[in-house]
């Protein structure tokens, strides 16, 4: 299944702080123990565990928009630092549901952003920008409401606008912050069968954090999950009998 | 849509270039035809026998205004729509980074409290005044990531040089005053042929600032982490287009006085006839509405203060505009 490792991290310490530490904390804060992970190329692994747990935070430190504690990330053999920002962009990309809306903008000039890293000076694009949008657009399934006001679309399809923008990134590390937060239950499904076929055909990496156990455990080829302040990883079909999942039950 | 696009900048384009064409043939003295383009395609150094009037009144008037309009509908549109965009409040313009305020601040000094600024009078008040207010400004910004903090010291530091223009108004002369008073009305006819090199340089160093920033305007209204997800520069971007947009507003005020109305309204004009937020459009289309409204403010009488034609005219097209604008589901 796996062909090459994209995302890489050893020894890695995340937390707030790293780099200008709050007065009255000696050290930064860091929000789980040091771990090693490998995200390989053509693979779906799920993110799980209770809110607060730093979940949101790993996934902003594997975008690279929030330095990590200590130890390292690798993404494609270089340390994530070292690659300049908009080389960064264009492999590895984080989707959240929960950014502002653009006021005036239409959902193609939205996707569009997503070009950004691959443009020019004066931020222009060519004619196969446009294909590509057009391709993100179609495979998102929100092509129908192409030219309709962002700020106008109901949650469920602002989700899929947001994923159809990191799509027309053309991102090899893709990141999702619970895309199926806001999304009916065919949707999430849909939605979680577009992840397994984008990994496919794309030869992308996907680490997706959710709360549904059902789908994590149904789509995603492994689920990773930070509980008592560790991080574990294990296959999917496996994670139910290593008691990765108990955090989640009532007690 | 890139139809729609062409046209705007076509008509606009047609509309600034007559507007300025009118700038420069009409005016309290009448020139006729002929010696109006003689005198025209003469250049300014031209002074002989009977043209001479006339060329003095083409060239040392009627040209520097027409330049001063231009100038300052750009300056003040790129710089009113950039700070929209990097602060996401379409109630952001000039204004708001107290940097008028700075410049009235330094004419005040210099008119009411008696300070002299070397030779450069109430012009070089005014730009050292705007400069200082801007650098305050540029410091704060560096301090703090909010730029809603940024916004809240803009309009402290206005309050607060209000206050200090007020006391000096109320210990000084009249004749001081009223020529006070005057500046404040904001005027294209103060400028010198000599004055639009200088005036020129700093809006082209103000949009060039704004321009190579072009990808973090167009992400911008998606917050900082977004642009940063996108490979764009925030720190570096915001910095340079705060200070394009202050040394855009600082010339602006140093050679037309405080205008007010265009930097924040002309931005919303733009957004509504070009219908994108893609910034290498609005940038040149609000320059263009800019200079549009800034040459239509200008053909009125120079008895009447700028900043009363500029809301008189201005504020029933951008008001015409924004209720269209909603009825098409725009806004």
């Amino acid at each position: 299944m796996a062909y090459g490792v994209l995302l890489k991290c050893e020894n890695l310490c995340v937390g707030y702080g790293a780099v200008r530490p709050k007065r009255g904390a000696e050290r930064p804060l860091s929000l789980f123990e040091p771990f090693s992970f490998e995200l390989h190329a053509g693979e779906v692994v799920a993110l799980m565990g209770v809110n607060g747990c730093g979940k949101s935070t790993l996934l902003k430190t594997f975008a690279g928009l929030v330095p990590q504690v200590s130890g390292d990330v690798f993404l494609d053999g270089e340390p994530l630092q070292a690659w300049n920002a908009r080389e960064r962009a264009r492999r590895v990309g984080l989707v959240r549901m929960s950014g502002t809306a653009p006021d005036r903008m239409t959902v193609r000039e939205f996707v569009g952003l997503g070009r950004s890293p691959y443009s020019g000076f004066l931020d222009g694009r060519t004619a196969e920008d446009e294909r590509i949008v057009d391709d993100a657009m179609q495979a998102t399934d929100v092509a129908c409401f192409a030219e309709r006001p962002f700020t106008e679309l109901s949650d469920g399809e602002r989700s899929r606008v947001f994923l159809a923008e990191a799509v027309a990134q053309q991102v090899n590390v893709l990141l999702l912050d619970e895309p199926n937060a806001f999304l009916d239950i065919p949707r999430s499904h849909a939605l979680f069968r577009l992840l397994k076929k984008f990994v496919g055909m794309r030869e992308m990496g996907i680490i997706v954090s959710t709360h549904s156990i059902e789908y994590a455990e149904k789509y995603c080829d492994r689920i990773a999950v930070i509980d008592g302040g560790c991080f574990r990883v294990a296959p999917a079909s496996e994670a139910r009998t290593l008691g990765l999942l108990d955090w989640a039950r009532d007690e | 849509m890139k139809n729609r696009i062409w046209f705007c900048f076509g008509f606009l384009f047609l509309v600034a270039v007559s507007l300025s064409f009118c700038t420069l043939a009409t005016g309290p003295v009448w020139v006729s035809w002929p010696d109006f383009f003689s005198a025209l395609f003469a250049g300014p150094s031209a002074e002989v026998g009977a043209d001479s009037i006339t060329s003095q009144i083409i060239w040392r008037l009627r040209v520097p205004r027409m330049c001063a309009a231009v100038l300052a509908g750009t300056s003040l549109s790129v710089a009113g729509l950039a700070l929209q965009t990097v602060f996401c409040n379409p109630l952001a313009g000039p204004f708001v980074l107290g940097i008028s305020s700075g410049a009235s601040l330094g004419v005040a000094l210099s008119l009411l409290a008696g300070f002299s600024f070397g030779n450069f009078g109430v012009l070089g008040a005014a730009a050292v005044g705007a400069s200082a207010v801007t650098i305050i400004v540029m410091w704060v910004s560096g301090r703090f990531r909010n730029v809603g903090v940024l916004l809240i010291v803009g309009l402290l530091l206005g309050y607060l040089i209000d206050a200090i223009v007020s006391v000096l108004i109320a210990g000084s002369e009249a004749e001081a005053l009223r020529v006070y008073v005057t500046w404040s009305m904001g005027s294209f006819g103060r400028m010198l042929l000599d004055g639009v090199w200088v005036f020129a340089l700093a809006v082209a160093a103000g949009l060039g600032l704004v321009v190579v920033s072009m990808r973090y305007l167009n992400a911008a209204r998606l917050g900082d982490d977004f642009a940063r997800g996108l490979g764009v520069r925030v720190e570096v971007s915001k910095k340079c287009v705060l200070l394009g947009a202050s040394i855009l507003a600082a010339a602006c005020t140093a050679f037309c006085g405080p205008v007010a109305f265009v930097g924040i309204a002309v931005p919303h004009l733009a957004f509504m006839l070009f219908k994108t937020t893609d910034h290498r459009v609005l940038v040149p289309g609000a320059a263009l509405c800019g200079t549009v409204l800034c040459l239509l403010a200008g053909l009125f009488p120079v008895s009447i203060p700028l900043n009363a034609v500029l809301s008189i005219v201005g504020v029933p097209v951008v008001f015409y505009v924004l209720v269209r604008g909603s009825r098409t589901g725009w806004w």
